[in-house]
């Protein structure tokens, strides 16, 4: 039996130094209002509040220039704006828009993810220099293809020159106009659809597709039964985030073609922006406004819901 | 029809790492052959190159007779079973056990019966409609099962299947497949690092390692000579203990004066080590006939049996004996060995020598 | 309360690529699939690589018919044009303009970040009262139309005088960036171990140092990237900086660049540069972040 190592002595006790009892009378419900509470209130100051106001002011026939106080014409503005041929227009723009370039980038996005799941090296190369688009200030796309679809300057129809194809008016044509808005918004959004399914194929594991080799499965069957169906709820949360930025978009149409030829490329929100900014109307704007952003709260709610249920299940 | 034979198997990766190195293997049909040896053995790379998931890079396999080198997974008529269970997460368990059927065009009619067969032989009625989210790892282990058996392939290869279950499920499973490979009938290939697993279920076990094989044979031959120190080290819980040991005069002499009949053919005068299984020492009251002194050093009341830990010679010993036994912790004992005579191994080569 | 990949394509091990086992004999598939690749990737650099080449043009060759790919005499006067005033010395206006950038990205993603993580944090930690709906409804005022909000916005700062002031866009832009920093700051926070927390405050440290001295430290890889992210949204930010600033010493660089094509006639080539230099930092940042591409897009929703 050994002897008991007299040289051992029980160790002093640990303390905490003196400041580390700093706030402790605050509790925890303390301390989370403390912490949560400046940035409620910055929001609600920037974010919420202004949102209020510009309900208050679509029951008025407010004007920004005018000095006339304003009046109360209850939904005087709403009902304009829904039986405005003008604004059917538009409404028949931004879907057209919404639709076509969400659905390009969906089906060119999942594709070249799918090429880069199936190279086995440069996949991080590839993936980055693919995500340059996206990464540009919607500004200097516009800028970009701007000057590349220039019916004189532009090299686009340089090319199409070289080949003997003739110029196009890509920006100046009534029907090629919101055609080309679309392009450019896919050339620029299609990495972000991209970037989400490649996330969601390299995350089907391995083994899944092995069990199915040997089960004698085919690539097609595979890919219909195993691929599809495992990507297509992450798919689907990009699609729904790009359809709510595309509703909201209006930089690209700013400076690609600033709403032109005519009206032919005014989404809603280029349309709401000329109402306040150049009609000077901003109570019948903010109502305007404030349809908008109806229609973003309705697809906002089923963005998150979605979001919700697939972290749920 | 369902035999494996395996020639020469190497297998190097891309980066240079030799994972098998020269492999010589011959499967019966019908067999339920093990292959066990701790992680980066060879083993799973064994089972991925017999499945054609893995192209091995010299050697032969065949299953059946016929030469698999250059066949795809799919054309082998094969089923494995992974460890994670690969069932789809978005199929119910029943669309999960029609896969295989699917993918191969089967009608409706047929696709029905087949995976009812398979259900109703794994007990899986009433929980077909069920995605694998919902199933317990017992039941999805059962689920995975069902989708191999469901193709009536000529060769099951199995790859840690029970590593991912609870204790106790993994005993009830490990019965479970015993017994359901023995009604099929049909080859399987089982790969583990479990021993205790691989002593239950295998007619034959293959024990590997770093890519070669240490030693082939049958779970009792296993058990009582283990060909290598490594054998003689994974085998059995608790472990052989592997004891230095002397010839003199005839007479093998271990720790603190421990008595061993020698087995025949051992050389003099040369360094050796002993295998004494636990079950062939026995601990008695101190100074008792033929035993050397010894002390207590732990005592695990198991409730079918004690494990002491006994320090003579400056050695410990583990001892089994039955429950009944109870010597307290540093109680002086004695402790003699009671068994035929050991395997005994050379230290430096770490083969058996006798 | 974001989704995670494994989540949404429910795994139980690892993930392994899904890329075809090495090895087998190169088809014709592999062959199509790498050209269609290739095919994609110069459709996608092409625009980049061709403001690159017109920002280092000389004039004519800007304007070139047919359009001059290669073959042509490279010169920095677009560069140096960004930066200096024409036909003098001094910062030129577009100068003046990135600085007012860099001041105003900076300064509100400081903000954002300072009000943000903790309030991330708290959200991580503690149940609350409807915490769910709290969340969702902070990440709603992020999908607000901006040229909706920025009606009022613009009426408020009128009555404040902050319109055409720096310090206006800092404030929008904080309050733009928190919803973005609290969702995605969550997740991080929501990846440290709250033991860590638990063992400080049995060692008598209060919840508030357990955070500060314990799980802040942590935390510092997260909040760096949370904060280069809220800086890209901050510098490519338009539409509030184009309606809320007008003079040279208050905008930023967005509605500054897009002036230049306002005008009878057009200076693509300093377009070309000034475009360039504004794009180059967000590029140089998210490569930097790229392991975070996916949680930062998606405002935090989604993360790897």
């Amino acid at each position: 039996m050994a002897a008991p190592d007299s040289t051992l002595q029980p160790a002093a006790p640990l303390s905490a130094p003196p400041a580390a009892r700093r706030f402790g009378w605050l509790g925890d419900r303390g301390l989370a209002a403390l912490f949560i509470s400046p940035a409620l209130g910055l929001l609600l100051f920037l974010s919420v509040f202004p949102l209020l106001w510009a309900l208050y002011l679509s029951f008025t026939d407010y004007s920004v220039t005018r000095d006339v106080p304003a009046q109360w014409i209850w939904f005087e503005n709403y009902v304009d704006l829904l039986t405005s041929d003008q604004v059917h227009q538009r409404a028949v723009t931004t879907a057209v828009y919404v639709i076509g370039a969400v659905g390009l980038q969906t089906v060119l996005g999942f594709t070249i993810a799918y090429l880069i799941s199936r190279r086995a090296r440069g996949r991080g190369l590839m993936t980055t220099l693919f995500l340059t688009p996206m990464m540009l200030s919607p500004v200097v796309v516009g800028l970009f293809w701007k000057f590349m679809l220039d019916a004189q300057f532009g090299v686009v129809n340089s090319f199409l020159n070289t080949l003997g194809l003739g110029s196009v008016e890509w920006l100046t044509n009534q029907r090629l106009a919101l055609l080309s808005v679309i392009v450019v918004d896919t050339w620029q959004w299609t990495p972000f659809i991209m970037l989400i399914a490649l996330a969601g194929l390299t995350a089907v594991p391995r083994y899944l597709y092995e069990a199915a080799e040997i089960d004698r499965a085919s690539e097609w069957f595979r890919f219909r039964r195993i691929t599809l169906p495992l990507v297509w709820p992450l798919l689907l949360i990009a699609v729904l985030f790009r359809a709510i930025e595309a509703f909201r978009l209006f930089d690209l149409v700013y400076i690609l073609t600033n709403g032109g030829p005519g009206v032919a490329t005014e989404t809603l929100s280029f349309h709401v922006y000329k109402t306040a900014f150049l009609g000077f109307d901003t109570g019948r704007a903010s109502a305007y406004g404030i349809l908008m952003v109806i229609v973003v709260i309705v697809m906002a709610q089923l963005y998150l819901r979605y979001l919700n249920r697939l972290q749920g299940r | 029809m369902g035999e494996i034979s395996i020639e020469g198997l190497q297998k190097r990766f891309p980066d240079g790492t030799l994972a098998v190195e020269h492999l010589d293997l011959a499967i019966g049909e019908g067999e339920l052959f093990v292959m066990l040896g701790p992680s980066g053995c060879g083993k799973t790379t064994t089972l991925r190159c017999i499945a054609g998931l893995e192209r091995h890079t010299a050697g032969h396999i065949r299953i059946g007779g016929d030469l698999v080198d250059d066949l795809r997974p799919s054309e082998r008529d094969i089923a494995m079973v992974f460890q994670f269970y690969a069932l789809y997460p978005h199929m119910t368990a029943r669309e999960n056990i029609a896969f295989p059927l699917r993918a191969e065009g089967l009608r409706d009619a047929d696709v029905g019966d087949r995976v009812a067969e398979a259900a109703r032989m794994l007990r899986l009625e009433g929980l077909l409609d069920r995605r694998p989210g919902r199933l317990s790892g017992g039941e999805q282990q059962r689920v995975a099962l069902a989708r191999a058996m469901v193709r009536h392939p000529r060769a099951f290869l199995m790859d840690e299947p029970l590593t991912n279950l609870d204790a106790e499920l993994r005993a009830d499973m490990r019965a479970e497949l015993k017994h359901l490979q023995q009604r099929l009938g049909t080859t399987m290939v089982y790969v583990t690092h479990d021993q205790v697993e691989a002593m239950a279920l295998g007619h034959r076990i293959a024990i590997m390692r770093e890519g070669r094989l240490e030693q082939l044979g049958t779970p009792l031959e296993v058990y009582d000579r283990p060909a290598t120190l490594f054998c003689a080290r994974f085998i059995g819980s608790p472990p052989m203990n592997l004891v230095d040991v002397e010839l003199t005069n005839g007479a093998l002499t271990g720790p603190g004066g421990l008595a061993i009949e020698p087995p025949a053919g051992l050389v003099r005068g040369v360094r050796l080590v002993a295998g004494l299984r636990p079950e062939a020492l026995d601990v008695t009251d101190p100074g008792a006939e033929g035993t050397v002194a010894g002390r207590v050093v732990s005592e695990e009341m198991l409730g079918d049996e004690v494990i002491y830990v006994i320090e003579t010679g400056g050695t410990d010993l583990h001892v089994r004996m039955p429950p009944t036994t109870h010597y307290g912790s540093e109680a002086p004992v004695g402790i003699r060995h009671a068994g035929g005579p050991p395997p005994v191994y050379d230290p430096g080569t770490e083969q058996v020598v006798a | 309360m974001a989704v995670r990949v494994e989540d949404a394509v429910p795994v139980e091990a690892t993930a392994r690529s899904a890329a075809p086992p090495p090895g087998r004999r190169r088809s014709l598939r592999s062959v199509v699939e790498i050209v269609l690749l290739a095919v994609l990737l110069v459709v996608m650099l092409f625009p980049v690589v061709w403001m690159l080449e017109t920002s280092l043009k000389e004039g004519r060759d800007v304007y070139a018919v047919p359009a001059k790919l290669l073959g042509f005499d490279v010169t920095f006067d677009h560069y140096k044009d960004v930066f200096v005033q024409r036909g003098g010395t001094g910062a030129s206006d577009l100068a003046v303009s990135f600085q007012n950038s860099v001041l105003v990205a900076g300064l509100s993603t400081i903000i954002a970040t300072v009000l943000g993580v903790p309030a991330a944090w708290a959200y991580s930690r503690f149940t609350l009262k409807a915490k769910r709906d709290q969340l969702f409804f902070i990440l709603s005022t992020r999908f607000m139309p901006p040229v909706v909000v920025v009606i009022p916005i613009f009426l408020m700062y009128r009555d404040l005088s902050l319109i055409d002031t720096k310090l206006g866009l800092i404030l929008i832009y904080s309050a733009f960036n928190l919803p973005f920093t609290i969702w995605m700051m969550k997740g991080f926070v929501d990846e440290v171990p709250s033991e860590y927390e638990d063992a400080a405050m049995l060692d008598g440290y209060s919840r508030f140092e357990a955070f500060h001295r314990f799980t802040l430290p942590l935390l510092v890889p997260g909040i760096a990237a949370t904060a280069v992210f809220a800086l890209i949204f901050s510098w490519n930010e338009f539409v509030f900086a184009v309606f809320l600033t007008s003079s040279e010493e208050a905008r930023t660089a967005p509605p500054a660049i897009a002036g230049l094509i306002g005008g009878t006639t057009i200076d693509w080539g300093l377009v070309a540069a000034s475009a360039m230099v504004f794009a180059v930092p967000v590029l140089l940042f998210a490569f930097l972040v790229r392991k975070h591409l996916v949680a930062g897009v998606t405002l935090g929703a989604v993360r790897r």
